[in-house]
């Protein structure tokens, strides 16, 4: 009668350390709300602007939306990958922003050839990153910082620090003048992409490997998870979405330059993947959640401009609901376990 | 020693120095703690025992103030008292040493003992502003108390680890200081990261308190924990079922009250394992400047080697270097005949080798993943893209029935589990391997309850036998004779000597000769 003391206690016996049951029911709250809560928090927003000016749903307020969306969704998912193994990636708008300007030089001159020359790149440089911080490393902050100034000057240099008109923009140009449901059909590549991405973390060995690099680096690789290579994948997909980024600002205004459309994306992109959801020390990631977050960046300038809010108090007000939307979507689900 | 342990408190002896009436604690359907009454004598060591999760921990955090009790009553020297917050508890008289050390290693041993009392009156660090001179004297003074020599100025990270459990004391102490109450010193498994000669300084030390106040001792060795205390209260399942003076029990007696059933240890048969069999592992000449030098070292399928070594033997460093997650200087490594060039963890994995850290939390799991995610991490022999999630959850809950894994929820974060537990999974994540071949074992018991413990060995004894080699990197000598087929024993990164069981008996006095 050895064993069954131990099968016969567990079913009456609440199980090991009373920790264990207290915190689960608080859990299970936090867990809906981490799942939901980004997307209730834009819902309720836009509900509101909707509300107090009902004709800026019907004037076309969400196309808008969504076609400001795309390039912060983009480069908000990038950045979600990089987050989500530990790291963070300030370089990647100025990616997406080189690329744009390559590829308004290119297009003309190469049609088709010019798109895959800016994916390939931009994929590089992230790629470089990647090696640079797994190998020498370097902290992720500080290189990408360096690598943010690289290429703003390469990007200066590239346009003569002029406009660079691209001469053949209607190859890529019905990206945002094609749509389904009324919604630019870019705005559903970024959200293809964001399920896509949604899938890998969850259903493929890569990303449960970034998930462990994300929560416990040392325990990851003492599993035997190649953690410089996950950490090289997640800095080479955030130039690879940042060139579908640049590829974007070019679909939209026909031409770029480093001072236009898509020179201010880095904090509005790190803000989409707060406010949905991403945990800045990784490891919590719900790329479907960073979509509303991208949506709630864009719609707050939207909406205080369409709410009359005079334009020096934009600002305070974008500040304002940031900061509410990301006390309330900053993950807690850890906190209740680690203090 | 020094004249303060002869001063006798005031407190009148014959009052216990602190009554539980009926506590009781009850989180949601669980009830931690079940009306327990019990009384710790002024003077004495209190054996506290049982298996992870059987309200130990929260009866501690009961009386560190941590946890209120939902009903019951507390005394201390005679009278009730109400922990709110755990500064209640310091100042009726309670230090605790944890079971992880909680100094900081970037302040001095000063500084970290008058950590808690920052924020009193206290002369030393009066109104926000540090006197050196009187913070070090004050240290000193207490270090003194419990028979430490330690320089006071010395910064913690730089001192042994059995210095820093002193100075765990010596700030758990300072409570009294503040209080003048006679101290109740709670120390929660300080031994489990101690080594076998630490642990009989430490020994020692604790005598020395009986001087000065109450001891309440928490520990899983049972061996240790007969010979300190001089009573012994054995805790199941939030309840106590035995509370009795150490002269009237046996270990043997303790195992049956905390786990419910006789102790199933057996001890190695004669091995008749294949001993013919190719190396699986070879080392020679393995050096590594300032940790390990000219190290050779053989594993054979089914055996199991065992390196005992104090704290700088350096033997951490070398198993770290076999599973590739650190590199070396000098000398070789083959591995299945074949002679490697290149080896990374990653690499170390894919060929069959697992690594069980001594850290458990920190290096061997991602505690923010579920147990079952944490099974399947060491993607050892399966090939693919895609994740299962049912293939997943079946492997789990196999593993989780198949080693009495508590809570029975594989979904559940890892990191919410006990100590004992996660150590199941941790090793479940290597066991499952189809392609394992060696287990390097880093301190596999450490902080484990005896129930557990017995689980993890049958599991590596059930390997072994099954032909996986395995090194093994023992908390005790008793351990490491009991498991081990070669010893070898190492000193200041040097190997000093090698006993092959088979032929040689030695005892543990013959290691440790060797050892220090």
């Amino acid at each position: 009668m050895p064993d069954n003391t131990l099968s016969d206690r567990a079913p009456t016996t609440p199980p090991a350390e009373p920790a264990a049951p207290e915190p689960r029911r608080k859990v299970r709250a936090i867990t809906v709300w981490t799942s939901v809560g980004p997307f209730a928090v834009f819902a309720v927003l836009f509900a509101l602007v909707a509300i107090l000016r009902p004709n800026f749903v019907g004037g076309g307020g969400l196309p808008i939306l969504a076609t400001q969306a795309t390039a912060i969704l983009l480069v908000g998912l990038g950045q979600a990958m990089v987050l989500h193994v530990g790291s963070i990636d300030l370089s990647n708008a100025a990616i997406a922003l080189f690329g744009a300007i390559l590829l308004a030089k290119s297009i003309g001159t190469m049609g088709a050839g010019g798109i895959v020359l800016v994916i390939v790149v931009c994929s590089a440089i992230g790629a470089l990153n990647g090696i640079l911080i797994a190998f020498f490393q370097v902290p992720s902050f500080a290189l990408t910082l360096g690598t943010l100034g690289l290429l703003q000057a390469a990007s200066l240099i590239i346009s003569d620090a002029t406009t660079v008109y691209a001469s053949n923009a209607g190859l890529v140009s019905s990206l945002f003048t094609q749509g389904i449901a009324n919604l630019a059909m870019a705005f559903w590549i970024a959200v293809l992409v964001a399920v896509v991405l949604w899938a890998m973390l969850r259903f493929t060995v890569l990303g449960q490997s970034m998930t462990a690099v994300g929560l416990n680096e040392t325990g990851a690789l003492f599993s035997g998870i190649r953690t410089r290579l996950i950490k090289i994948v997640a800095f080479t997909l955030s130039g690879l979405l940042s060139s579908l980024a640049g590829i974007m600002i070019i679909a939209q205004a026909g031409s770029a330059s480093s001072t236009g459309l898509g020179s201010d994306l880095l904090l509005p992109g790190i803000t989409a993947a707060i406010v949905g959801g991403t945990a800045i020390t990784g490891g919590i990631t719900n790329p479907i959640n960073v979509i509303f977050g991208a949506l709630t960046v864009t719609l707050i300038p939207i909406g205080a401009a369409a709410l009359g809010v005079p334009s020096e108090a934009q600002s305070l007000v974008y500040g304002l609901v940031i900061i509410l939307a990301v006390a309330l979507m900053i993950s807690r689900r850890n906190v209740g376990v680690v203090k | 020693m020094t004249k303060a342990i002869q001063e006798e408190r005031p407190t009148p002896a014959g009052i216990p120095a602190l009554k539980l009436t009926n506590i009781t604690k009850v989180f949601g359907p669980v009830t931690a703690v079940d009306k327990v009454s019990l009384e710790i004598p002024q003077n004495q060591v209190v054996g506290l025992i049982g298996e992870n999760g059987a309200g130990k921990s929260t009866l501690l955090k009961i009386l560190t103030g941590l946890h209120e009790p939902d009903s019951g009553v507390m005394e201390v020297g005679g009278k009730p008292v109400r922990f709110r917050r755990p500064q209640d508890a310091a100042a009726a008289g309670f230090g605790v040493v944890h079971q992880e050390q909680s100094l900081l290693t970037n302040l001095s041993v000063a500084e970290n003992i008058a950590m808690n009392a920052l924020s009193s009156k206290d002369n030393a660090t009066k109104g926000g502003w540090y006197r050196w001179g009187q913070l070090n004297r004050e240290a000193e003074e207490i270090l003194a108390r419990v028979g430490a020599k330690i320089d006071p100025r010395a910064v913690v990270g730089d001192i042994s680890f059995v210095d820093r459990q002193m100075v765990e004391i010596a700030r758990a102490l300072r409570v009294d200081e503040m209080t003048h109450a006679s101290p109740i010193v709670i120390l929660d498994e300080p031994t489990s990261v101690l080594e076998r000669n630490e642990t009989a300084i430490l020994e020692r030390e604790i005598a020395l308190l009986k001087n000065i106040g109450s001891v309440i001792f928490v520990s899983h060795r049972l061996d240790e924990v007969m010979r300190i205390c001089d009573r012994i209260v054995v805790m199941r399942s939030g309840s106590v079922v035995a509370d009795r003076p150490t002269s009237s029990v046996t270990e043997e007696d303790l195992f049956q009250l905390m786990v419910g059933h006789a102790s199933q240890a057996t001890k190695s048969a004669a091995t008749d394992r294949d001993k013919g069999s190719e190396p699986l592992l070879q080392v020679s000449g393995l050096t590594r400047k300032g940790e390990y030098k000219n190290v050779d070292l053989t594993v054979r399928p089914g055996h199991c080697v065992a390196i005992v070594g104090t704290l700088g033997s350096g033997r951490e460093s070398l198993v770290r270097a076999l599973f590739g997650a650190e590199p070396f200087d000098s000398g070789t490594l083959s591995y299945r005949g074949k002679r490697l060039k290149s080896w990374s963890a990653a690499e170390a994995t894919r060929s069959g080798i697992a690594y069980v850290p001594a850290e458990r939390k920190v290096e061997g799991m991602v505690g923010g993943l579920s147990a079952a995610e944490n099974l399947v991490l060491a993607r050892t022999g399966r090939s693919g893209w895609f994740v299962s999630k049912g293939k997943q959850k079946k492997l789990a809950q196999e593993w989780f029935e198949r080693l009495g894994t508590r809570p029975n929820n594989p979904s559940l974060h890892l990191g919410r589990f006990s100590g004992g537990n996660q150590q199941k999974v941790v090793m479940a994540k290597w066991l499952q391997s189809e392609t394992l071949q060696l287990l390097i074992l880093d301190h596999p018991l450490r902080g484990l309850d005896p129930g557990a413990s017995e689980t993890v060995n049958a599991q590596i004894r059930a390997a072994r036998d099954g032909g996986t080699a395995v090194i093994l990197l023992a908390d005790t000598l008793e351990e490491a004779l009991d498991m081990g087929d070669d010893i070898l024993v190492m000193r200041d990164g040097e190997v000093t000597a090698r006993f092959d069981l088979t032929v040689d008996a030695p005892t543990s006095l013959d290691l440790l000769e060797k050892m220090v």
